[in-house]
């Protein structure tokens, strides 16, 4: 995100705004990013809210959002939804590392199992995982089991395939300098494939988080009595739409989150990964 | 222009002919995993009935549901309704987002003051929208042509911004001296240079679009696959549900293929595999 507004080449001609942007702190452009929110949400609310132009049963303005958040907060219904989803969306996504991770590596490592492996695995990842979903729910039932699934499919192969792919383009040349250097087997994987990998894997889990949400979002939507998917899919069918939102905020908060959670985690295991530019 | 990709595309040519005489030996073995697979799954279900058959029929069961379905008039038409509203809704978010994106990218200010907004949008898992656009457009196609352009416009806008915003600068400069302004710039230098990146937008503003699309069909309405999927699990006719689901595989990959065919047509010059792995 930071590359949108730091660098890139001056494409247009830039007129006195653009130059006093360009020239801000970056405390000065945070300020002036949290003005434009405020801005924002002051339109919206004043759109919907005061002058009614859109009907806000479809687009409740914030402050509505809020109450709605309030209700379902009040009400008990958020608490036993959003656990049952977050313990979904965590076994979902763990269990999808623990496989991808080790298949990916092998995929890395030997050339036959790449050859068969990859092919298959990039089939299954073009096609979006609800198209697996109904088949999850005849065979996992109604409750935590299709969501658990169609977490696990969706996060699954970003993962293995960006550990594949890190260990594939390893700089060929620093593998050689270890050999010659005499590095055994188990160093080489160590201290050559390891840290060139290791911002591979995070890149996949972060791609993986923003996947495995749509995969739970899905999956809860379309046949689960409880979790998020379900109470959005309640306070729909019941006309309140300021309910809904409010659970689609917590959802985005969450995937985000996560996100920013795996670059945390990134930069305090790999610091070397410089992964703050992006 | 013309001399780039003309030198691009014999330097990539070459090593993928010589390659692709030792690829053949790891298609074959491809090839026999797949098959073993297939003979172990047949084995375990319909010889040594260690699953039972309707739970996870074997594949001949698969492949004969499959062949009943090519010949369903009722499968082609459903075929055609969701296909026409997926396509329907991405030509819509191919035309906004890539001029959005062009946009974008290209003015500062716009980039200051639009690209946070739209990477917050792009974050957000847009899916949990879909049950607000049933009740909002009704049960018909709007709602999924809607869903479908909703979905697949932040990764065309995301992806053209990016494209437009690391043209190289000399490019433009080049394109300057010779007096090259303006809109005729634009066409001429920046459009071409965004081309691949765009494309890669499309290929997943297509995944997503389709999801949209089946969601929208499992919510409600009575048309197109994801309806007559979800109708033959709810049935538990499994045979014709994984059928239905290897039909979805093959329309995924093919659009993937088409586009990455597209790209490599029309933007030859460029590394397919510099941005395949950008996230």
């Amino acid at each position: 995100m930071s590359t949108f507004l730091a660098s890139g080449p001056n494409l247009g001609r830039s007129g006195g705004v653009g130059a006093w942007l360009a020239g801000l702190s970056p405390a000065g452009k945070a300020g002036v990013l949290a003005v434009e929110v405020v801005v924002m949400l002051v339109v919206w609310q004043l759109v919907v809210g005061v002058f009614g132009w859109i009907n806000p049963v479809f687009l409740p303005p914030p402050t509505a959002i809020w109450q709605g958040f309030v209700e379902l907060v009040s009400s008990g219904v958020l608490w036993p939804n959003l656990l049952i989803s977050l313990q979904a969306w965590l076994i979902g996504f763990v269990v999808a590392a623990v496989i991808a991770i080790p298949v990916g590596l092998l995929m890395g490592t030997s050339l036959p199992v790449d050859r068969v492996v990859g092919p298959i695995a990039w089939t299954i990842y073009a096609t979006p995982s609800i198209a697996y979903q109904p088949l999850a729910k005849a065979w996992f039932g109604f409750g935590i089991g299709p969501v658990v699934f169609l977490v696990a499919i969706s996060a699954l192969f970003p993962i293995l395939l960006n550990v594949a792919a890190g260990m594939r383009t390893t700089n060929p040349s620093i593998i050689r300098a270890g050999r010659v250097y005499g590095a055994s087997r188990t160093q080489l994987y160590r201290s050559v494939y390891l840290p060139s990998t290791v911002p591979f894997l995070f890149a996949g889990l972060r791609q993986a988080v923003v996947l495995a949400t749509i995969g739970m979002v899905v999956a809860e939507l379309s046949g689960s009595a409880i979790g998020m998917g379900a109470l959005i899919i309640k306070s729909v069918n019941t006309y309140q739409t300021d309910q809904a939102f409010a659970a689609i905020a917590i959802i985005v908060a969450w995937s985000v989150g996560m996100a920013q959670l795996v670059t945390l985690v990134e930069r305090w295991v790999a610091p070397w990964t410089r992964t703050g530019r992006r | 222009m013309s001399v780039t990709s003309a030198t691009g595309t014999m330097r990539i040519v070459r090593p993928r002919r010589v390659v692709r005489r030792d690829e053949a030996k790891w298609t074959w073995l491809l090839i026999g995993v797949i098959a073993v697979i297939l003979l172990v799954w047949e084995a375990a279900v319909s010889w040594l009935h260690l699953v039972p058959e309707a739970f996870l029929p074997p594949p001949t069961a698969v492949a004969a549901s499959f062949a009943q379905l090519m010949v369903d008039p009722e499968f082609w038409s459903a075929f055609a309704y969701s296909l026409s509203n997926v396509v329907i809704g991405l030509v819509l978010a191919v035309v906004v987002g890539v001029v959005v994106g062009l946009a974008v990218g290209w003015s500062p200010v716009l980039r200051f003051t639009v690209a946070p907004f739209l990477w917050l949008l792009y974050s957000t898992p847009k899916v949990a929208l879909a049950p607000l656009f049933i009740l909002g457009l009704g049960l018909g196609s709007e709602s999924k042509i809607a869903l479908v352009f909703l979905l697949a416009v932040f990764p065309i806008i995301l992806n053209t911004m990016e494209g437009a915003v690391t043209v190289s600068p000399s490019l433009v400069n080049a394109g300057r001296v010779y007096g090259v302004n303006g809109l005729a710039l634009g066409w001429k230098v920046i459009f071409p240079a965004t081309l691949p990146y765009s494309l890669s937008g499309i290929q997943r503003g297509a995944a997503l679009g389709f999801t949209g699309e089946v969601l929208g069909e499992f919510l409600g309405g009575t048309g197109g696959l994801g309806h007559l999927l979800e109708y033959a699990a709810y049935q538990f006719e499994m045979a014709e549900a994984i059928a239905m689901v290897i039909v979805m595989v093959i329309i995924a990959n093919l659009t993937l293929l088409l586009i990455s065919t597209l790209r490599r047509r029309l933007a030859p010059w460029y590394d397919d595999r510099k941005i395949a792995g950008a996230p």
